[in-house]
């Protein structure tokens, strides 16, 4: 672990003025940086390579070379690992912990002067937001390309041009995309730029690990899409990849196994990360009842993140062993518990709902307060409700296994903790809307999504509440019912948020403006697209249309044709949404410090936000939300120094 | 703004961040990765849970007949993590209080013992008489002694860290967090043992 700050007195730093001792062409190829990366991830997995065939033929199990250990091992283990010690996200590590000086921290890591700085270990907090925004908005485009490839097919009953296997592949890579390389760590990369400003901090409190969390994330992504490459094709079991399919199925399943742990492991560390950030380093004043509800919803967010997502590594580690170590965790031949697997999957992934959801409800609440000019409603109801939320989402898990054939006592209970979730949930709904209340609302595109949040995620949790009742569920089960709730959740309540996040930090994150009619051409066609492919699937499940078909009745076939062509508007619309946000970036009119007129610290500062964000930590005198409560300030900070004043 | 912006970019190095909290940062974050990685260990004891317990199949003796767990060799392993753990602290106490040699002393015994823990499971696992594919009992308990194993491993990495830079002389009364850290982790990886052990081999 290491901080910011740095005391140990052992190892001597190096001279003041650093000059590295080489050439540039020698710093492309063993300097930290993509060139060394190059190399580097080539020899690992030859290292790992050599290590399994070595042993292999020592210990004389045939056959030595063994491609499913191989690729396990030395492509999904130690390839990753080379890769970011070629990048360099171990450097520093590496020579603190062998005795050797440190390269003192001159702050060159530290902001982003041209495009190149991204693709480089950047410990700036502001500039790893970034990066993770763009990451995950690359892999929400193959996700969305992949769900319109699938829709394509089910336009017409029969099959079309894709075969079984393949459509499979396609609708779980979709959904592990989706799910682990957009929404949740597109909510990091918001959380990242803006917590710590809005905290009044200078940085993440392990600026060095929040580097090497940001990393972990391609190494994810890729090896879910290398899997479409492997004999038998990309992973197919779903998303939940349940065993003993999973086990069994072909051999791209392991490739969902360890991306998961690799995504796992990014969040785990980025959640610790912010954890220690909001209980350490808040500027003074800023007491926990005076944090703005994004910092409460990412601090919920990331003690769930702590707690669960350790128990999905378990599960993936167990089907793993199962296949590779021919272990019986969920083989029943051998004494295993099939059932196990759900239990352990769901006990992290109904919490991962809510991991995808309660950075969105802060978000929310900043755009809603700020834009209808009025104090939050209930404030500390707000940050209570995500407290409730947080802990009722660990004693629902088993209502996804209704079906399933658990133990029945266990169902009813189960529906009770369920139908509970409604309560903070609702009175989340219910202050939004207080808030709203005779204030006045400027409907500007990142309020327009908020509001299709609060709508759409309204109908989502309705359709959850009946979900969660045992007799409905049993005769919903499986169906387009789950795929229409799952979406009007994912899509009309988390991504919605984020689509709110972007646009409203977006001046404070670019320095400029977006195009607000674009922006607003953007919401309707999403919102009227979103609707017209999601809405009509409540009513196919009902009927008994079963999800995860390639075919279906021909009964079904008109409105099929509907949704499939709803979605490519769907599709269409994000073209609208990054257009606008390339062309803005590039040459949108420079934007204010404070174009929201917003009361949190991060909109305080220039845009985009100084290199350390304030050139003295901020003293914190009152809440957050005080519109239009005349006199009321949030913070006090500084004034701005004059240069001249600034010793260079 | 722009005035702040000019003078942020003369400005040399990050204004020093609030100390919001008396706990340190990096104790803090230590003990939430303990947090998860307790929880880690949850989700392996879930299982043996559900094969041990819930099972409708779940064997009446453990470990089912003919095999055997080497009780009193594990039983002599946690006897030295145990002791390793007592040598930690005092290793850690003695660079508090100045006394090089002690702090030398102390995590070298501790490496040492750590290692030996390790060697030794490695040497049952070749004479346990049973491998993975021996059925659910198997898979739990390599995979829960295993994953301690590995917790093993990344403690000794670290007290390897804590040696070398020990031995160089990079620690002292008043910077020891270097040693405080890994300690923290060695405690963690010495109690989760005993929950391991009673677990698997004694109850």
């Amino acid at each position: 672990m290491t901080t910011a700050q740095h005391d140990h007195v052992g190892p001597q730093p190096y001279p003041e003025h650093y000059e590295p001792p080489h050439g540039p062409r020698w710093r492309l190829f063993f300097g930290p940086g993509l060139g060394r990366a190059l190399w580097m991830t080539p020899l690992f997995f030859s290292l790992g390579m050599f290590l399994v065939v070595g042993l292999r033929w020592w210990w004389g199990w045939p056959p030595a070379f063994d491609w499913t250990v191989i690729v396990a091992i030395g492509g999904m283990v130690a390839a990753p690992v080379g890769f970011l010690t070629g990048i360099g996200a171990f450097d520093y590590w590496l020579h603190y912990i062998s005795g050797r000086p440190t390269r003192p921290e001159d702050h060159s890591g530290h902001g982003a002067t041209s495009w190149k700085d991204y693709f480089r270990v950047n410990t700036d907090h502001k500039v790893i937001g970034i990066q993770y925004l763009v990451t995950t908005f690359f892999f929400f485009t193959v996700g969305g390309f992949m769900a319109m490839l699938f829709r394509a097919e089910l336009a017409r009953p029969g099959l079309q041009f894709l075969d079984s296997q393949s459509f499979n592949g396609l609708v779980s890579v979709h959904a592990t995309l989706m799910i682990f390389l957009f929404i949740i760590p597109a909510f990091a990369g918001i959380a990242n730029f803006v917590v710590p400003l809005m905290l009044g901090a200078p940085d993440m409190a392990f600026p060095r690990l929040n580097a090497l969390s940001y990393w972990l994330l391609p190494i994810a992504g890729v090896m879910f899409l290398a899997s479409f490459v492997a004999p038998g094709g990309a992973f197919g079991a779903g998303w939940t990849g349940y065993a003993p399919l999973s086990v069994d199925g072909p051999v791209g399943n392991i490739f969902f196994n360890m991306g998961v742990q690799w995504a796992g492991a990014s969040s785990v560390m980025t959640a610790l990360n912010f954890l220690v950030t909001i209980i350490t380093m808040r500027a003074p004043g800023m007491t926990f009842w005076r944090m703005p509800l994004l910092v409460w919803a990412n601090f919920t967010t990331s003690l769930l993140v702590v707690i669960a997502t350790p128990f999905i590594a378990g599960s993936q580690f167990f089907v793993f062993f199962d296949r590779v170590l021919h272990t019986s965790f969920f083989t029943p031949d051998g004494g295993g518990y099939v059932l196990g697997y759900q239990h352990i999957f769901w006990f992290y992934s109904h919490p991962a709902v809510y991991i995808m959801m309660l950075p969105g409800f802060g978000i929310v609440s900043e755009v809603i307060s700020t834009m209808a000019r009025k104090p939050i409603f209930g404030y500390r109801l707000m940050a209570l409700s995500l407290i409730g939320i947080l802990v009722l989402g660990f004693s629902v898990w088993a209502h996804h296994m209704f079906v399933a054939g658990m133990a029945n006592w266990l169902r009813v209970p189960m529906m009770i903790t369920t139908l509970l979730i409604a309560v903070p949930t609702g009175i989340k709904i219910f202050s939004w809307i207080a808030t709203l209340w005779r204030g006045r609302i400027h409907l500007t595109t990142p309020m327009l999504f908020a509001l299709g949040f609060v709508t759409m995620f309204t109908i989502g949790g309705l359709s959850g509440i009946y979900l969660g009742a045992v007799p409905i569920d049993i005769h919903a089960s499986d169906t387009y019912f789950i795929v229409a709730h799952i979406h009007y959740v994912l899509f009309g309540g988390s991504v919605f948020t984020i689509f709110a996040g972007i646009y409203y930090w977006f001046p404070k994150m670019t320095g400029r403006m977006y195009d607000e009619r674009l922006g607003k051409a953007h919401f309707w066609l999403t919102f009227v697209s979103f609707n017209a492919t999601f809405f009509p699937m409540h009513y196919l499940g009902l009927r008994g249309m079963n999800r995860r078909v390639f075919d279906y009745p021909a009964a079904f076939g008109g409105l099929n044709f509907f949704i499939t062509i709803a979605s490519f508007v769907l599709g269409a619309s994000v073209v609208v949404f990054f257009y606008n946000m390339i062309m803005s970036w590039a040459r949108g009119p420079i934007a204010e410090g404070n174009p929201w007129r917003s009361h949190t610290l991060e909109w305080q500062v220039s845009s985009p936000p100084p290199i350390f964000n304030f050139d003295e930590i901020p003293q914190v005198v009152g809440g957050p939300y005080e519109y239009g409560v005349p006199g009321a300030r949030h913070a006090v900070l500084a004034p701005a120094r004059e240069v001249e004043e600034v010793p260079v | 703004m722009t005035s702040h912006a000019e003078a942020a970019a003369h400005h040399h190095g990050p204004p020093i961040a609030n100390q919001s909290s008396r706990v340190d940062a990096r104790v803090l974050g230590m003990l939430l990765f303990i947090a998860s990685e307790t929880m880690l260990f949850g989700s392996f004891f879930t299982v043996y849970f559900f094969v041990r317990v819930a099972n409708p199949d779940a064997p009446s003796t453990w470990p089912p007949p003919p095999y055997h767990f080497p009780v009193f060799v594990a039983g002599v392993n946690t006897a030295i993590l145990v002791t390793s753990s007592f040598t930690m602290h005092w290793a850690l106490q003695s660079i508090k209080r100045g006394n090089r040699p002690a702090f030398l002393a102390g995590m070298t015994l501790t490496f040492l013992m750590g290692l030996a823990f390790l060697l030794t499971q490695l040497v049952e696992y070749l004479h346990v008489g049973f491998n993975t594919s021996s059925g659910a009992f198997a898979s739990v308990f390599f995979g829960l002694t295993g994953l301690h194993g590995a917790h093993v491993f990344v403690g000794l990495t670290l007290l390897g860290m804590v040696l070398v830079r020990g031995f160089r002389g990079h620690f002292s009364p008043q910077h020891h967090h270097g040693v405080e850290l890994p300690g923290i982790y060695w405690h963690f990886v010495d109690v989760m043992w005993i929950v391991v052990y009673s677990a698997v081999y004694l109850l």
